[in-house]
């Protein structure tokens, strides 16, 4: 009895075994190997070590990208499909005097073209709605886009721009967010003034601090706009149906706040609106937010047809959101054995022609300004300004690497004055155990200087000093 | 317009394109190959690697007419449908691409260099997708990968793909 069981058990294993390997021969090479994966839940402890780490892992979608079967929307079309280009202002503050367009619409292959007079609600941006989609009597910036094409290729859209005639009246410009603070400087939305969002954090007795110590250092550090260079420029397909609905393809990485975007900017109610948010060759914040998308749909709502747009490499890099330049000027007391008693620190941050995602920026890079590091006398003043230049946003960090790259340097100054081991002066300042960061919140999992102690020990931190 | 016919993954196409048309743009809209991407469209990303007469260069800097009558290879020739190639497979394995923009480009570099080059050092996989940027970082991981498809292919260097095998005269 027990034998036939045996036997039965053993049959069904073979047969199963059968079938998996009809199944895994029937395959295209395009499905992954069924790859051994925990069946079992695993809810780890605090801190245990756990067998992910340290494990091979393969994505899902890698070999759809080995094999250059992914689809992102450059490699998407559509019976129809139009393709759509936008005409940039190439002056960074200008009065638009007039557009004339009829040039463009005359060449054959044109389907469609579109000014920012034709947009229904003419402004978004997530935290203010400061940008235009397509500038309508004011350019802020040489990225600004001023009109747009819809052409039966690329090509001849391309063709069509250059036909666009806009005439421009000059008008004063900022280029320096030092020069933005100042009163006397031209607003560059008037009439707000050019500080948009700011941010102080004060903490214990910054005077007392200061009094107290040893010696004073000061130090000003300054990081330059970085564009993210995603491989994929920025890319769009817009379907306006005959039902009056919308269907975006779209790279944005935010497809509910685009949605709301485009809801507002069209004047259409969300639940006319589909998004789309297809694989993307990289976004890095340089995604977050709509960019062509409502003008693709105007276009396509014209013309009744699809229409695509993709940014040319170069239109990346002027009109699409950077990284923020960062004025940062520093200044800590300490005592004579490198121990921090106060800091207190200006931020400036270039935000360019439009906010975007300068709040959230702004908020991070001012909390973490002052470092892993205890501090109980802390100013942190931190300022955004407009400037006429391309707009900053999110990207990578949202402002730490920035505020980083600053307190590091400063801590290195200060080691080196005081001639003290720079992985000793920050030993006895890092963090700890329940430590408290600038605004109170209480740290906990903290090993600071434990990392930094095996790091150093690591890559022979000691031997390559002396 | 230009009449062009290449050989493209073994097989013969023929095209009238603008005498402008660049070889890119002739795989991806007329042949409907999207492997090779548009990234720069200046020759410095890479991402539109593609394999002409056993040579990797940059589609978007070359013109269609100047592909008349030659063999080329795309990403889409690469795997057969009962297996990966290596480097495919390595890739994978090793989890070299991520966003995946630049891997096809990267992945006809390597094939250039292994065909030239069985045995490279790591140094000669850096130089040979010198010219492919890839903005995530997975560099690292992709000179393994390259690294391990090489030893995988001098072990069955006599298994051929049967594109390799078509190729022209």
């Amino acid at each position: 009895m027990a034998d036939e069981t045996k036997l039965a058990g053993k049959q069904q294993e073979i047969a199963l075994d059968a079938v998996r390997r009809a199944d895994l021969e029937m395959r295209l090479p395009a499905v992954a190997p069924a790859a051994p994966y925990p069946i079992e839940a695993l809810v780890p402890e605090v801190r245990q070590q756990t067998p992910a780490v340290g494990q091979r892992a393969t994505r899902p979608d890698g070999r759809l990208h080995g094999l250059g079967q992914t689809r992102y929307i450059g490699d998407l079309s559509f019976p129809g499909m139009l393709h759509a280009r936008i005409k940039r202002a190439g002056v960074a503050s200008a009065r638009i005097v007039r557009i004339d367009t009829r040039a463009a619409e005359a060449v054959p292959g044109v389907m469609a073209v579109l000014t920012g007079r034709e947009i229904p609600v003419n402004s978004f941006g997530p935290s203010y709605q400061d940008q235009a989609v397509l500038a309508d009597g004011r350019v802020f910036h040489a990225g600004d886009g001023v009109a747009a094409v819809a052409a039966v290729t690329e090509q001849v859209a391309a063709e069509a721009l250059e036909l666009i005639r806009v005439e421009y009246e000059p008008l004063p410009a900022v280029f320096d967010p030092l020069e933005a603070l100042r009163e006397d400087t031209p607003k560059v939305h008037p009439p707000n003034g050019n500080v948009y969002a700011q941010k102080t954090i004060r903490k214990g007795d910054l005077k007392a601090g200061f009094a107290a110590a040893d010696r004073i250092f000061e130090g000003r550090y300054r990081t330059q706009m970085v564009e993210h260079v995603s491989l994929e420029p920025h890319a769009a397909i817009a379907e306006w149906d005959a039902n009056g609905r919308v269907t975006i393809w779209c790279t944005v990485g935010r497809i509910t706040l685009a949605r709301a975007d485009l809801s507002r900017t069209l004047k259409l109610p969300l639940n006319r609106i589909r998004m789309i948010g297809t694989i993307v060759g990289g976004n890095f914040g340089g995604k977050n937010e709509i960019t062509q998308e409502p003008v693709l749909a105007l276009l396509s709502k014209k013309m009744g047809r699809p229409v695509k747009g993709v940014f040319t490499r170069g239109e990346e890099f002027t009109a699409t959101t950077t990284r923020h330049p960062i004025i940062m000027d520093y200044q800590t007391g300490v005592t004579k054995d490198g121990r921090i008693l106060a800091r207190k620190v200006r931020l400036v941050l270039d935000g360019g022609a439009y906010c975007s995602w300068s709040e959230t920026t702004l908020g991070k890079a001012a909390i973490l300004a002052s470092g892993p590091y205890q501090i109980e006398n802390l100013q942190v003043e931190a300022y955004v300004v407009y400037t006429n230049k391309t707009m900053t946003g999110a990207m990578r960090g949202f402002g730490a690497p920035q505020v980083c790259f600053a307190y590091e340097s400063h801590m290195d100054d200060i080691a080196a004055a005081l001639g003290i081991d720079p992985l000793e002066i920050r030993l006895r300042n890092a963090f700890v155990e329940g430590s408290a960061s600038p605004t109170g919140q209480v740290l906990h999992s903290v090993v600071v200087k434990e990392s930094l102690l095996q790091a150093a020990a690591r890559f022979g931190w000691k031997e390559t000093r002396s | 317009m230009t009449d062009v016919t290449i050989r493209v993954n073994g097989e013969l196409r023929a095209a009238s394109v603008p005498p402008e048309t660049t070889l890119l743009t002739l795989l991806r809209e007329r042949f409907q190959l999207t492997g090779a991407k548009l990234g720069c469209d200046a020759g410095d990303c890479g991402a539109c690697t593609v394999i002409v007469d056993g040579k990797p260069v940059n589609a978007c800097l070359m013109l269609a007419a100047q592909a008349d009558g030659r063999d080329v290879l795309t990403i889409e020739g690469l795997a057969t449908r009962a297996a990966l190639h290596p480097l495919q497979r390595a890739f994978e394995e090793h989890a070299s691409l991520q966003c995946g923009f630049c891997g096809p480009g990267v992945i006809l570099s390597a094939k250039a260099l292994l065909d030239e080059n069985p045995d490279p050092t790591r140094h000669e996989i850096r130089d040979a997708i010198a010219g492919n940027l890839c903005r995530c970082t997975g560099y690292t991981k992709m000179i393994d990968a390259i690294e391990h498809a090489a030893r995988e292919l001098r072990k069955t260097a006599s298994d051929r793909l049967p594109v390799e095998r078509g190729g022209l005269p």
